[in-house]
């Protein structure tokens, strides 16, 4: 298990490189700089900015220097956010984003695990059909559409819920259903399948022969393989979610990392740009690593073979 | 009345394709899709045709409208041809009813009214769906977006599958090395979320001149890889298949094995994948409208006019509801129109 995880982390390297040269050479190719969007400053002291984030050395330069300062966690001084570092930005708004990335996920399994384990449970019924239409709509509708309609339905008209801003409990009820309700239907199907394939297994006919109740075949002998789709869906998920925490902190005005990224991208920032984007692939490596080796402890067969 | 029973039907031997196209014409759900998806694309690219408003024409005094809001038409002068202005009913109830209540009425019933030597009538034209808040017909709006959203996605689908085919066949064709290095590096585009790379490509992008062309060249520029995989993983299957081998040991030449043989099987799960990826990419290029990297204004697509709606619905539902409803339907016709196809030409779902 150490070696496999040693392997893998030294996989990494060369993956974050090389996200780090083309996200360098991308927002440098960028028409416009940090300075040009904003209103106009005398030229020597546009000069003197320029001098001081670095922008007038040689590019090389600034590429291994920015390409240490990030291995070495000594992150430059930000243009858009003048004496901060992307460190402070991450540090101070990563934890809302990761805070609605789980109650997002705790909606996603809260619904679509038990609605897949019933539709699989009783295939072919009402309780099968009409959930998986639901989830069907659930995967098609964008987030973007289905936020401000919920936010107009809640919010607007039944006047329960703030429309936006994060400081309340009930702040965090309209983006995480948001962002949770295309991974319920999501998570919804998988489930459906997965225990749907496992409960055709001999193992399951043999639960039954040894009079096992109904009850403890579904959610005791069948879930154990039937979730394993869900779990390898976790790692493609991670990526999904942040994609989703983009708009969904967008829409809700949530002070979140990705509405952080976005604010980056449209003042071309380009170290908040490049950190953000390290940060995320980096998280995204590790959580896809974790769910390899959460796969290969569940399942025996990954375990010894 | 005689019923007619036709005794000897000749038996016609029906090509993959028809048998594709019958077993698609009995899944009504696709049908109803591909329906559905014929009338939008229709409606969005021939409705400068037809429909009399423009998306771009103002009418300051029709600020954010609701459906179905009469336009009452102005003259000083009753015999002139043109109105002098139009004006909504409140307008007109403010400003110029005697009695408000009932003139309203009778004006909505096509009665000509003159009130001190002003002439007021019903407009011919109303808006259908209301008008945003700058006062432009929504409808008109609405199909403005659909041509640039539809078209978005038509062009970038087309990109991917370019870039896809050509990678994922050369790819599959030359195998060994080359072939693991390049799924590695597939795997490697992989791992990175889609959004965060078209965002950089538009940052890129961004201002110039030609930004609707670099949208969705960005994205095709993203969405190439499933494609890439699918086809890939088509060809190294077939390359090595008997029919193949007896192909080429009866001397039938390289160009006729590859059209004739080669593409045809490739082409079933193309198009379930390019069906499939249309409304995908639509996704995409509204997430981005939405987040105000897309589309620009004066141009419009359904992500903008739903980021606008969405600013805005608290006070003006409908400018969030009926571009959100355009974009679902076509959403849901496209995605059942890609499971209909999925089924008729027997591709086994990818596994992305």
């Amino acid at each position: 298990m150490l070696r496999f995880i040693l392997i893998r982390l030294g996989q990494a390297i060369p993956i974050l490189l090389a996200i780090y040269t083309i996200t360098f050479f991308m927002v440098r190719a960028a028409p416009g700089g940090p300075f040009s969007q904003e209103r106009k400053v005398a030229p020597h002291i546009l000069e003197q900015q320029m001098e001081y984030y670095g922008f007038n050395d040689p590019t090389y330069i600034q590429y291994f220097r920015t390409l240490w300062q990030h291995i070495s966690f000594d992150f430059p001084p930000l243009t858009s956010y003048p004496g901060l570092t992307s460190k402070d930005i991450i540090l101070d708004t990563f934890p809302v984003s990761l805070e609605l990335g789980i109650l997002a996920m705790f909606v996603a399994i809260a619904i679509g695990l038990p609605v897949g384990i019933l539709a699989a449970a009783k295939k072919n019924s009402l309780l099968d059909y009409a959930p998986m239409s639901f989830a069907m709509i659930g995967i098609c509708l964008p987030t973007f559409v289905i936020g401000p309609l919920l936010a107009l339905l809640l919010g607007v008209w039944l006047g329960w819920l703030n429309i936006s801003g994060w400081f309340s409990w009930s702040d965090r009820i309209l983006p995480a259903l948001t962002l949770g309700l295309f991974y319920a239907a999501y998570i919804a199907r998988l489930t459906r399948g997965g225990m749907l394939e496992a409960l055709n297994m001999d193992y399951i006919r043999s639960a039954r022969a040894k009079g096992a109740s109904e009850r403890a075949v579904v959610l005791v002998h069948a879930l154990r393989g039937g979730i394993m789709p869900v779990i390898s869906f976790f790692g493609p998920a991670l990526a999904g979610l942040i994609s989703g925490s983009f708009v969904v902190e967008t829409i809700f005005q949530v002070p979140g990392l990705g509405r952080h990224f976005i604010q980056a991208a449209l003042s071309r920032d380009h170290s908040l740009i490049l950190s953000t984007v390290l940060f995320y692939a980096a998280l995204i490596i590790i959580a896809n690593m974790v769910v390899d080796i959460a796969q290969v402890m569940l399942n025996p067969k990954l375990r010894y073979g | 009345m005689s019923v007619q029973i036709e005794l000897e039907t000749e038996a016609q031997p029906r090509s993959p394709w028809k048998d594709a196209w019958f077993k698609l014409s009995e899944n009504r759900l696709a049908m109803i899709g591909l329906g559905v998806f014929l009338i939008m694309v229709s409606l969005c690219y021939a409705s400068p045709l037809f429909y009399p408003h423009s998306p771009t024409f103002q009418t300051l005094s029709f600020g954010a409208t609701p459906p179905l809001t009469m336009a009452i038409e102005v003259r000083y002068d009753a015999e002139a041809i043109e109105p002098d202005e139009t004006i909504t009913p409140k307008e007109f109830s403010d400003l110029y009813a005697e009695n408000p209540a009932s003139d309203v009425t009778r004006i909505r019933d096509g009665e000509i009214l003159d009130i001190n030597g002003i002439v007021f009538r019903k407009s011919p034209k109303i808006h259908l769906l209301g008008t945003d808040s700058h006062g432009r017909d929504l409808m008109a709006r609405i199909f403005q977006g659909g041509r640039i959203s539809l078209g978005v996605g038509f062009l970038a689908t087309f990109v991917s599958l370019l870039i896809g085919v050509l990678y994922g066949s050369i790819s599959g064709y030359v195998g060994g090395k080359t072939d693991a290095f390049m799924m590695r590096l597939v795997d490697i585009l992989y791992a990175l979320p889609f959004l965060i790379l078209v965002i950089l490509l538009m940052v890129v992008f961004e201002g110039s001149d030609h930004q609707l062309l670099l949208i969705f060249l960005a994205i095709g520029a993203v969405e190439w890889l499933t494609m890439a995989r699918i086809v890939r993983g088509q060809v190294v299957n077939l390359k090595n298949q008997e029919f193949i081998e007896a192909a080429k040991a009866t001397g039938v030449r390289t160009h006729v094995i590859i059209l004739r043989h080669l593409a045809p099987n490739i082409l079933g799960p193309v198009i379930v994948y390019a069906t499939l990826l249309i409304p995908a990419v639509m996704l995409l290029e509204s997430t981005l409208s939405f987040l105000g990297l897309g589309v620009q204004p004066p141009n419009a697509s359904w992500g903008t006019l739903i980021k606008e709606g969405a600013e805005k619905m608290m006070v003006f539902p409908w400018l969030l509801i009926v571009p959100a409803a355009f974009f679902s339907i076509t959403l849901f016709s496209m995605n059942f129109l890609g499971d209909g196809l999925r089924d008729a030409l027997d591709v086994k779902s990818s596994k992305d």
